[in-house]
């Protein structure tokens, strides 16, 4: 039997090649990529047709008191509080919209389909929802709309018939930029670098690892990609991924990024234990509140992120605007409070901005 | 359960063959990190390197130190299922403490004190209730769980003051979770061997009513063990909660599962009776060094976890045909 | 044992679920109609059929936490016969549901052949198959299935939902198998006393095998089940489902010890956490007050029920 499962083991390691797979990115999906241009020249994009939703037979909601539940990934991680904060915020302002925030303890999309579920049943008037996965969360959704509910995306989209709209919180493509550009200036356009992400099956992450690629092969050739580790959403193990890094990689290793805002909080502590700041750099998405004792310590010095509480308030107004009405299909802006009018983009998605770079300078202005 | 527990002791035989069949699991662990280091460095000598040991054997120390009340529990016969939701309330509370300004002194004892507490209550439920711990556990892995995200919000906890974080000083080059990793599994293994109390763990596991007619109170034993087990999750907690700057309010997902697997693989007989901590310490060190050499030898990484397991599998496998091996030749 | 106590902890749980179905049905208007009743029935098939089977492994005094990896690697290995390799997918779900039970048979083989305790084995596993899942996928998912396919997770025959159906018929078979007929005996045989079962000349290991393939079985037709109902393929797919698996058994009275345990039990089990989960959010509790609440009804059904025959037989 041992020597079964040593030839089993031998079988597996050979017919799926221990050895990495040359020129791919470990950890992107195979879905189309759009890099936008090195320069920045800002792509026009195609118009599209609206391809989102239509909830059956609605009841007129237009200026009444509706109740929405906000379904995040997961509960119990800084980034959903401070979406959950920005709803709440819209809401108060409002003062017709009885927001609450309820989601799973763990990102996992059974409980997230089963509490949309309960809700659909409890008879809300709208859901905001966060998708754990783009498909397996549309049918639950669809139910949603067949019941007269409107459904709002946020941070993480569905498939697009599934909901009415998208708060789209910066366009893949234009993180992927951020990223690429951040880490080229600090260290070089012919470095080496590793990834740290969370799971090879969170679609964001691949999305933006895939949109990464494709950029770097246009605008930075020479940068080299060395290798994408899990970290689940773990920060320990985050910690320890990142240590493996620098402690395999040596003085070839240049770069970090991480792809969540618990991996790179994460990997720039292990830089900072390991004494290799200035010499490694940390670049990712993250909430400033999590960066700050790097930034401060000149370890890290850019952070990509979109304001999270902008998202969720913004988040919040779509959906008003929607039970109003206001919002139809073909439209091409949406006004959204405090942040001003927003633009309609890929047929059914309302784009929040430009990915924001939080650097030393601007770091302690925001508090999430 | 399918195996007949072994005795904890066997008769005397040779030294050697004595200390081989005593400590068989540890041997046979110390040996698969001794091979993974050896062909890992062929391929790549940078993980032989100082800091890359550092690493591997800090990196999972919290867990080698839970797996150590883990196999107490173990050892008598118990197991705990919350223990990763434990660590993840007392983190929150030591970080809490510590923002708050309160000495660092109280932030390290609070996870301690309150994961014994917490634990003993879980202890009396299994002892006076007649619950099995299995049930206890998993109801306290909801409770837990679930109170941490209500109370917390979800909120993180940042802003630690520097000198709370302990995991980060070192002692003579070595970091400090090395030192209490080793500390601990030394006292723990002398205590279990050697104490009245220790053996009488042993003692309870292998066979509950020889125990008590040997006048061993198993009750009050329990509600202890499972204290001490408590107390010893939070001493994991503290390593746990000082590594970064940051505290999660979320808990590791599958930490009991890896805490119990470090327990199991490490020699502690899920039957009870049989085992050592420094088994446990071992599997821990050995989970991360497969972790961190799979890494260094270029394994894809979507094959990662798959590897992992099917090494899991063959130490246990090895470990069963010595086990097996040995019956026989007993029998004989 | 005699059947009045068998009854004892199946009677109080059926008395807590219809206290539970009042509550609730009281709470919120919209929880007891048969609408709700028949969607949450749809929403628990997967881990009912799961825990059914696991009544089983945990009669024989074993336990098996490798379900939900073997549930994510059927799924994934659904996706890949149909998409990757071109097969029809009537035999794709065939090949998916072999690949469930031959990793169960591989649990069986492990705890019979190696005499490898059944909990570290299947820990042992758990790594494994969700490894081979993650490893096969490649982190893709497999998507766009026929419409056919979703009559078994979205549809519905004669009014209810298709799985339901599936669920209710492995229930009656289980209860069967294990109430009234030789391989039931076997079972709780084995349990019991496994020493005096094998000296009996009951063929234990046997016994053993099939149960842990059966166990490999359910997992699988659960992973098609959801892939059905959630329209794709994902490598994390049931992850954690042994816990909530698990807990149903246990709190539907089996003995974790062996030799204890029904499926009407798993059932009621099965229910209450159920009506649990979807009544309180109803009632506007949020998931994390829901968690905390089920682990307090799970601790407090067992205790309550000790009280009852405070015999020892724990």
């Amino acid at each position: 039997m041992l020597k079964k499962t040593l030839v089993a083991l031998s079988v597996l390691s050979l017919s799926t090649g221990m050895v990495q797979a040359q020129g791919t990115w470990t950890g992107g999906d195979d879905l189309p990529t759009t890099p936008l241009a090195c320069d920045g020249t800002a792509a026009t994009p195609a118009a599209k047709e609206y391809d989102g939703g239509v909830p059956t037979n609605p009841p007129d909601r237009a200026g009444q008191e509706i109740t929405v539940v906000d379904v995040p990934k997961l509960i119990g991680i800084g980034y959903f509080d401070a979406t959950s904060k920005g709803i709440a915020e819209a809401a108060a302002e409002m003062g017709n919209m009885n927001a609450t925030t309820d989601g799973p303890t763990e990102a996992n999309i059974d409980d997230q389909i089963t509490l949309i579920d309960n809700y659909i049943t409890s008879g809300v008037d709208g859901i905001l929802f966060a998708a754990n996965d783009p498909v397996a969360i549309a049918p639950v959704l669809k139910k949603a709309l067949e019941a007269g509910i409107n459904v709002v995306g946020y941070d993480a989209n569905s498939e697009p018939d599934a909901r009415q709209w998208f708060v789209n919180q910066a366009e893949f493509n234009g993180i992927a930029k951020a990223m690429i550009d951040s880490l080229a200036a600090e260290v070089g356009e012919d470095a080496s670098f590793a990834i740290v992400t969370s799971t090879f099956t969170t679609p964001n992450q691949a999305r933006w690892i895939a949109e990464m690629e494709a950029y770097a092969t246009e605008c930075y050739p020479n940068l080299q990609w060395l290798e994408t580790v899990e970290a689940q959403e773990d920060n320990i193990l985050s910690f320890n991924q990142a240590n493996t890094l620098i402690n395999k990689y040596g003085d070839d290793l240049k770069g970090i990024l991480g792809m969540t805002s618990v991996a790179t909080p994460a990997a720039a502590d292990a830089v900072t234990q390991a004494g290799q700041c200035g010499n490694i750099a940390v670049i990712g998405l993250a909430t400033p509140n999590a960066m700050k004792p790097y930034v401060d310590a000149d370890c890290v010095k850019s952070v990509v992120l979109w304001n999270p509480v902008d998202l969720g308030y913004a988040a919040a107004y779509v959906m008003r605007a929607t039970a109003d009405g206001e919002l139809q299909p073909g439209d091409t802006e949406v006004e959204a409070g405090k942040l001003g009018t927003l633009s309609v983009i890929n047929g059914s998605e309302i784009l929040l901005g430009a990915p924001f770079i939080f650097t030393k300078e601007n770091i302690n202005d925001f508090d999430f | 359960m399918s195996v007949e527990a072994a005795p904890a002791f066997r008769p005397r035989r040779s030294g050697l063959t004595r200390f081989v069949s005593a400590y068989g699991q540890e041997i046979v662990i110390a040996c698969a990190i001794l091979i993974l280091f050896a062909v890992v460095s062929l391929i790549n000598p940078r993980f032989l390197g100082a800091n890359n040991l550092n690493t591997i054997i800090s990196g999972n120390a919290y867990i080698a130190v839970a797996a150590i009340g883990m196999s107490m529990i173990i050892i008598t016969g118990n197991i705990d299922v919350s223990v990763g939701a434990l660590i993840g309330v007392l983190a929150t509370i030591s970080g809490t403490l510590a923002v708050a300004g309160y000495p660092v002194w109280v932030a390290w004892g609070a996870p301690i004190l309150a994961g014994a507490a917490i634990n003993a209550v879980v202890g009396a439920l299994v002892a006076y209730g007649k619950i099995p711990s299995i049930v206890v556990t998993l109801g306290m892995l909801s409770i837990l769980r679930g109170g941490l995200v209500s109370i917390t919000g979800g909120a993180w906890i940042s802003n630690l003051p520097p000198d709370f974080l302990l995991a980060q000083q070192r002692l003579l080059g070595v970091p400090a979770p090395v030192w209490f990793m080793v500390i601990c599994t030394v006292i723990a293994f002398l205590w279990m061997r050697y104490s009245a109390f220790g053996r009488s763990l042993y003692a309870i596991g292998g066979n509950s009513e020889a125990a008590r007619a040997a006048g061993i109170p198993i009750e009050r034993r329990i509600v202890e063990v499972f204290a001490i087990h408590g107390a010893i999750a939070g001493v994991a907690t503290i390593l746990f909660a000082t590594q970064l700057q940051i505290i999660q309010s979320t808990v590791p997902p599958n930490l009991e599962l890896t805490i119990i697997t470090a327990s199991v693989i490490g020699g502690v007989s899920i039957l009870g009776g049989t085992g050592t901590v420094i088994g446990s310490t071992l599997a821990a060190i050995l989970f991360s060094a497969i972790g961190a050499g799979l890494i260094f030898v270029n394994v894809s990484a979507y094959w990662l976890r798959a590897v992992i397991g099917l090494l899991i599998l063959i130490t246990v496998l090895i470990d069963m045909l010595r086990r097996n091996r040995e019956t026989r030749q007993a029998s004989r | 044992m005699t059947i009045k106590k068998l009854l004892r902890h199946e009677t109080i749980l059926a008395v807590l679920v219809v206290l539970a179905l009042i509550v609730l049905a009281a709470q919120s208007p919209r929880f007891f109609t048969v609408d709700n009743l028949l969607n949450q029935g749809r929403l628990m098939t997967e881990v009912g059929l799961i825990a059914i089977v696991m009544t089983f492994v945990i009669v024989t005094g074993g336990i098996d936490l490798s379900v939900g990896s073997i549930l994510g690697m059927s799924a994934i290995m659904l996706g890949v016969f149909w998409k990757n390799f071109g097969l029809p997918l009537e035999l794709a779900i065939f090949l998916a549901l072999m690949v469930g039970t031959l990793a169960g048979l591989f649990n069986g083989l492990i705890i019979t052949r190696f005499k490898v305790p059944p909990l570290i084995a299947t820990l042992g596993t758990l790594a494994l198959y969700r490894g081979i899942a993650e490893g096969v996928s490649q982190a893709r998912s497999v998507r766009g299935y026929p419409d056919w396919f979703y009559v078994l997770g979205q549809g519905q025959v004669l009014g209810v939902p298709t799985q339901l159906w599936l669920l209710g018929i492995v229930a009656v078979v289980a209860a069967v198998i294990l109430g009234m007929t030789t391989w039931g005996r076997m079972t709780y045989a084995t349990g019991s006393n496994e020493t005096a079962a094998r000296f009996s000349g009951l063929r234990v290991d046997r016994v053993k095998l099939l149960i842990y393939s059966a166990s490999g079985f359910a997992a699988a037709l659960a992973a098609v089940i959801f892939v059905s109902r959630v329209s794709t393929t994902r490598s994390d797919m049931g992850t954690g489902v042994e816990l909530d698996a698990i807990t149903a058994v246990v709190l539907g009275g089996t003995s974790i010890f062996g030799g204890r345990g029904t499926i009407i039990g798993t059932l009621l089990g099965l229910i209450l956490i159920q009506a649990l989960k979807n009544g309180l959010s109803l009632a506007g509790v949020k998931s994390d007050g829901t968690i905390v609440l089920i682990g307090a009804v799970l601790i407090l059904t067992i205790l309550i029920s000790n009280l009852f025959h405070r015999d020892g037989t724990r």
